[in-house]
């Protein structure tokens, strides 16, 4: 690997360790019943999918995700846009509700939703793809 | 990786700052072998999870395999496989920088003919989540990676290149700061909002964006680095760059006026150059001084804005906005910025004038470069003059010392400029040395100690 491969397989190791954070979270969250960094690790998910809409909006929050077209194609290919609503529907629902049943419920299937974001970075970091001829598409003169 | 770090640890002498990356490999590799047996215990408690804490090893293996990348080569860079002085010399100077205090660069060596800056800002994200699930290990903070190619590992003059890469860690150490830098802010939010105003609706979906975004940074990054190493060195730093380029075919007509997506066009990076070195009173200082270099230099740099092109790749002409946007509002900022940023650490030209012939005396008369008086001369000073020596006068020193006709000789040219280059680094060593004391002195006797 070189240190150019290695700088583009690295935003897909950032996203695998930050889908993991989520994932381990809500995971004490579950089964052992512990919330405390609950509330600061759901809005970091949060923030990065407000900021997964439009990387150039200048946002005081605190996003550590998606900021990357590497990032973003990732989200992309695992989560249609309907996941993505629902995962901000069902983030929403447990920072409101945390200690209802019912939340607990929700956040096992963010387990999933997040567990697959996080698998598909691991694969991407395993066989990294260039910049997709479409957006390249985009960025040439029309001539 | 710990046995390894332990045992190049035994045999070689490295910086603090490669002791204190290896020092966190240790203490991850501890917290590893510490947190296993949780993570059997969970699987046996909750057998429904086994998917997921899978994933979590396999996402650990993948950090430890980026780790395992940068263990090697910095166990490779030992005090005696790198240009000390230099690096030495270069790390004195980022303490200078704004914000930079307690910043520690890992010196790498690597095995491609390049210079580069490892990107620290997202190894420093990962060991943040990894620090959750390992928490004894600790990145250690403003720890930046600096890679050599390992066959120029010590010689001088070419390793100026490292100057450009301090640069990209000060940018990207300052960039990601918490809180926020200002001067970065207000760079970021111009980039921004350029971007927005100029670019078709068509590139405005959110991964075009992320490219086209990722591009402007690119060229941001290279002026920046140029800018900052020509303020911390002069323009020792702008002739090492020709010869890099010369080196890598570079400066031909067509390719020095062609932006790609990583690197903008050598005839604009080199027009920055030397409206710098005109604006901190360098070019006046040098006027006198004329190898090739400068006269390609000054050629290139002329070269009108209008025939800068950028390339997506080999043959596709990209957006032309961009490098419109880039020329007209990010690159006036960019200068002002670097100016904030190194108001503490800039050389100066005036101080190159003063020490010049000292050192191109001591220089000819095959002697490390060191005033009459014992007073110490001034590192940048010495780095310049000596380069300018190299470039212009070595023939004379070659003459003086070797039979006629030998200067065409490459291996004597070759023995030479490698005495050259060591008379520099010692007179570099002596000054670094000299400043120490002083300060000692100072520290332990008050300011107005002689």
């Amino acid at each position: 690997m070189t240190p150019i491969d290695l700088q583009d397989r690295a935003q897909y190791l950032s996203l695998a360790l930050f889908a993991q954070q989520i994932v381990s979270v809500l995971m004490e969250f579950v089964d052992e019943k512990k919330s405390a960094k609950l509330k600061s690790a759901l809005d970091g998910a949060l923030n990065s999918l407000q900021r997964a809409k439009d990387p150039t909006a200048l946002s005081k929050s605190k996003a550590t995700a998606f900021g990357s077209y590497e990032q973003l194609r990732t989200l992309e290919e695992v989560w249609s846009d309907q996941d993505r609503a629902r995962a901000v529907r069902m983030i929403r629902a447990v920072l409101r509700a945390p200690d209802s049943p019912k939340s607990r419920e929700i956040a096992d299937d963010l387990i999933a939703l997040f567990s697959e974001l996080q698998n598909q970075a691991l694969w991407n970091f395993e066989q990294p793809k260039p910049v997709s001829p479409r957006v390249m598409q985009r960025l040439c003169q029309l001539t | 990786m710990d046995d390894y770090c332990r045992g190049q640890e035994r045999s070689q002498t490295y910086a603090d700052s490669s002791g204190a990356f290896f020092s966190y490999v240790r203490s991850l590799s501890a917290g590893i072998r510490e947190e296993l047996p949780r993570q059997i215990e969970l699987a046996t408690r909750f057998p429904s999870r086994l998917p997921v804490l899978r994933s979590r090893m396999l996402t650990l293996k993948r950090y430890l395999r980026l780790l395992h990348a940068l263990v090697k080569p910095a166990a490779d860079a030992h005090v005696l496989t790198i240009p000390a002085p230099l690096v030495n010399l270069a790390s004195d100077q980022l303490m200078t920088v704004e914000a930079m205090r307690r910043s520690k660069i890992v010196v790498l060596l690597a095995s491609e003919l390049m210079y580069f800056q490892w990107p620290h800002t997202e190894i420093k994200i990962q060991a943040r989540f990894v620090q959750d699930f390992i928490p004894s290990a600790v990145f250690p903070p403003k720890l930046g990676f600096i890679e050599l190619p390992y066959s120029q590992g010590p010689s001088f003059f070419t390793n100026l290149a490292i100057y450009h890469e301090i640069g990209h860690f000060v940018y990207e150490e300052l960039s990601t700061s918490v809180p926020a830098n200002p001067g970065f802010s207000r760079l970021r939010s111009r980039i921004y909002k350029s971007l927005k105003r100029a670019l078709p609706a068509r590139t405005k979906d959110p991964q075009a964006l992320t490219v086209a975004l990722r591009i402007i940074e690119n060229w941001t990054q290279e002026i920046f680095c140029d800018l900052f190493a020509i303020r911390l060195v002069g323009p020792a730093f702008s002739l090492s760059f020709i010869e890099m380029l010369g080196m890598l075919g570079f400066l031909s007509r067509s390719s020095s006026i062609r932006f790609n997506p990583t690197h903008p066009a050598p005839a604009f990076r080199l027009a920055e150059h030397v409206r710098m070195l005109r604006e901190d009173s360098w070019w006046d200082a040098i006027v006198d001084i004329n190898p090739n270099q400068k006269k390609i230099l000054e050629q290139l740099a002329k070269r009108p804005s209008s025939s800068y092109r950028f390339y997506i790749d080999e043959g596709r002409q990209g957006l032309q906005s961009l490098v419109t946007i880039f020329l007209d509002v990010v690159t006036p900022a960019i200068r002002s910025l670097v100016r904030e940023v190194t108001k503490n650490a800039a050389c100066s030209a005036k101080q190159f004038t003063r020490d010049r012939e000292v050192v191109e005396r001591c220089l000819l008369a095959g002697v490390v470069p060191h005033k009459p008086n014992s007073v110490p001369l001034n590192p940048v000073s010495i780095i310049n003059a000596s380069f300018f020596f190299y470039l212009t006068s070595i023939s004379q020193l070659i003459a003086k010392f070797e039979k006629d006709g030998e200067h065409t000789k490459v291996d004597v040219y070759s023995k030479w400029t490698k005495r050259v280059e060591m008379w520099t680094m010692k007179a570099i060593d002596d000054s670094r040395l000299y400043e120490r004391f002083r300060k000692v002195k100072v520290a332990t006797h008050g300011p107005h100690t002689k």
